[in-house]
């Protein structure tokens, strides 16, 4: 039986509904209330800690992330909430991210590491990496993942968040990036991940607005927002964090200086391979600490 | 005898190539920013990482190396030089005009300069130049430093031949809508027509790219040569089964927008114009654009 092929014309078709708007026109929020499931994302600020020269305060970050992760959890203090999230019998590989203009901060990288540590686990059975996950047999044999990255924009997503992060444990990662990405889902759903991740974390610290082009980064176009975005669901964190950045180049440029490409990828994951909640009015955010500019 | 015509035939063979690879001397210092003194480059098996895993726009653009460069001053910015080489000088057209938006900056053979980066083309080469950060200082400098590169590429080269195909000005042309393409990703990315590759897009194939407006809304034409009428018609034919479908024996339909698509093909080529409010727009540029087709001018 021939696939069927999706064309332009599809999206004409459905130009009445909602779904081709998302798809095209990178409405990726929709308004539209639904009784489908819900998902609680955290967004956590602090307004000291991004120093000087960009330096990241490490006891503050910790200190954000334990707040967060607690929150998410409902549970009484940090440790109970990490205790929930890994076993002391867990391989646990911290899916990093080390592009080298804006890396995942070391300060929130020994932040889980020590967390993971503190709920039982072994040193020897807790893996940090990025390109390297299909070579590191911690992360082949890890049974479950902490996934954390910077927030950016993306010049084949859209933007670049948890979803995309997975890209690294796959090997032909250009396989991936078709139509804004709209694959990186389907990545989600092999054995080397399905089913394994426990967190997500979003790194808003100083994330990226705007961007042109490949490898595209300045300085200006990056901002010293202060949060982390946590939750459970990768979709729902992302959502969170493409509506940031959609909202800070609206607050920056005064319109929504549109993006290399529309991030149809969150969406995707959502509708095609059903991996969460894309739909912000059915994702909880709940905000705590520094709330000035917080924009969302 | 043989085995010096052998010889012979080598060095023509070789000569190019080496001419082509041979890495230009770029500028050490502009504006008092300084190289510093650090070699970095990458082919096509170190790009993807040095890209962050966006290596595919120019590995469809016939990637061959990337020199990068770090310019430092004290207390300022460093600037970055990326200079690529690519296949052909059509190549590097194409890398320049995929993501072309701001204005003309006056260096190598194509350039803009917007959001502190500079972006230009100059024969088989492409180059970016940015800062990170802003300031007219730095800003002057990296125009400076751009400059340099481009007169170390030694030679231009041409833009690809169906650039002057497509309609211009006179259509009404939208400024910097031109977009020279070699693969479906690419052009999905510009416009997206479908999820699979139903026009047959590879790198023996160049296409073009360009937006017209009528009525206040969005035209677009697409051209498409191929290396041969056979491959031309193969690839018609199945454009008109996943997009025309219901045009039957004819060469257009009106979409579900009210708008017309209308698509022809003339011996190695294929015309296709997207989201016309009349027919007639539409026939007036695909007309318009098949007199100047290579061979009919």
């Amino acid at each position: 039986m021939e696939e069927a092929i999706i064309t332009r014309r599809d999206f004409l078709r459905a130009a009445a509904g909602t779904a081709a708007a998302a798809t095209l026109g990178g409405a990726l929020l929709t308004a539209e209330a639904r009784s489908e499931a819900t998902a609680k994302v955290v967004l956590i600020r602090h307004a000291e800690v991004v120093g000087s020269g960009g330096r990241i305060e490490g006891r503050i970050v910790q200190s954000m992330l334990d707040e967060a992760v607690r929150t998410l959890l409902g549970a009484g203090d940090p440790l109970e909430a990490w205790r929930s999230l890994v076993k002391s019998s867990d391989v646990v590989g911290i899916k990093s991210n080390a592009w080298y203009k804006l890396p995942t901060p070391g300060e929130l990288e020994a932040a889980i590491k020590r967390r993971v540590l503190e709920a039982g686990v072994a040193e020897r059975n807790i893996g940090l990496d990025d390109r390297g996950v299909l070579d590191n047999l911690l992360f082949l044999n890890a049974t479950a993942l902490i996934n954390v990255r910077p927030l950016r924009t993306h010049h084949w997503a859209g933007v670049g968040t948890c979803l995309k992060n997975y890209i690294m444990f796959v090997p032909d990662p250009q396989a991936y990036h078709t139509d804004g990405c709209s694959p990186l889902g389907k990545i989600w759903t092999y054995p080397i991940v399905k089913g394994k991740t426990r967190l997500n974390i979003l790194s808003a610290l100083t994330p990226q607005f705007y961007g042109r082009g490949a490898n595209f980064f300045d300085r200006r176009y990056v901002w010293p927002y202060g949060g982390l975005i946590v939750g459970t669901d990768p979709v729902a964190v992302d959502t969170i964090g493409a509506h940031l950045l959609q909202a800070k180049r609206i607050a920056f440029f005064g319109e929504d200086r549109a993006l290399d490409v529309p991030p149809i990828h969150i969406v995707v994951a959502d509708k095609t391979y059903h991996l969460g909640v894309s739909d912000l009015s059915r994702i909880r955010l709940i905000k705590s600490g520094w709330m000035e500019g917080a924009l969302v | 005898m043989k085995l010096f015509s052998a010889c012979l035939l080598m060095m023509v063979w070789i000569c190019p190539i080496a001419a082509a690879a041979a890495e230009p001397l770029l500028p050490s210092e502009t504006n008092g920013w300084r190289w510093d003194n650090q070699k970095e480059r990458h082919d096509s098996r170190t790009l993807y990482g040095y890209m962050d895993g966006a290596a595919e726009l120019y590995l469809a653009y016939g990637f061959q190396d990337l020199t990068v460069r770090l310019y430092v001053k004290p207390g300022l910015p460093p600037i970055t030089v990326e200079l690529y080489r690519m296949a052909s000088s059509a190549d590097a057209y194409g890398v320049f005009t995929f993501e072309r938006q701001d204005e003309p900056a006056g260096i190598g053979q194509g350039s803009e300069f917007g959001g502190g980066m500079l972006r230009f083309w100059k024969g088989a080469y492409f180059a970016s130049v940015y800062a990170e950060g802003e300031g007219a200082e730095v800003e002057s400098a990296v125009i400076g430093i751009g400059r340099g590169v481009a007169a170390a590429i030694p030679a231009t080269g041409p833009e690809p031949e169906l650039i002057g195909v497509v309609p211009g000005k006179e259509f009404g042309r939208v400024d910097r809508s031109v977009r020279f393409l070699r693969s479906h990703v690419l052009l999905n990315q510009r416009f997206f027509i479908a999820h699979r590759n139903i026009l047959n897009l590879d790198r023996t194939t160049e296409a073009v790219l360009a937006e017209y407006p009528r009525d206040r809304q969005k035209v677009h034409l697409l051209l498409v040569r191929y290396p041969a009428p056979k491959a031309a018609g193969d690839a018609y034919r199945g454009f008109m089964k996943a997009y025309l479908p219901d045009a039957g024996e004819g060469d257009r339909a009106k979409t579900n927008d009210g708008r017309w698509t209308v698509a022809r093909r003339q011996a190695e080529f294929i015309l296709i114009v997207f989201g016309a409010p009349a027919e007639s727009d539409a026939e007036g540029l695909i007309k318009a654009a098949e007199q100047k087709l290579p061979g009919r001018r």
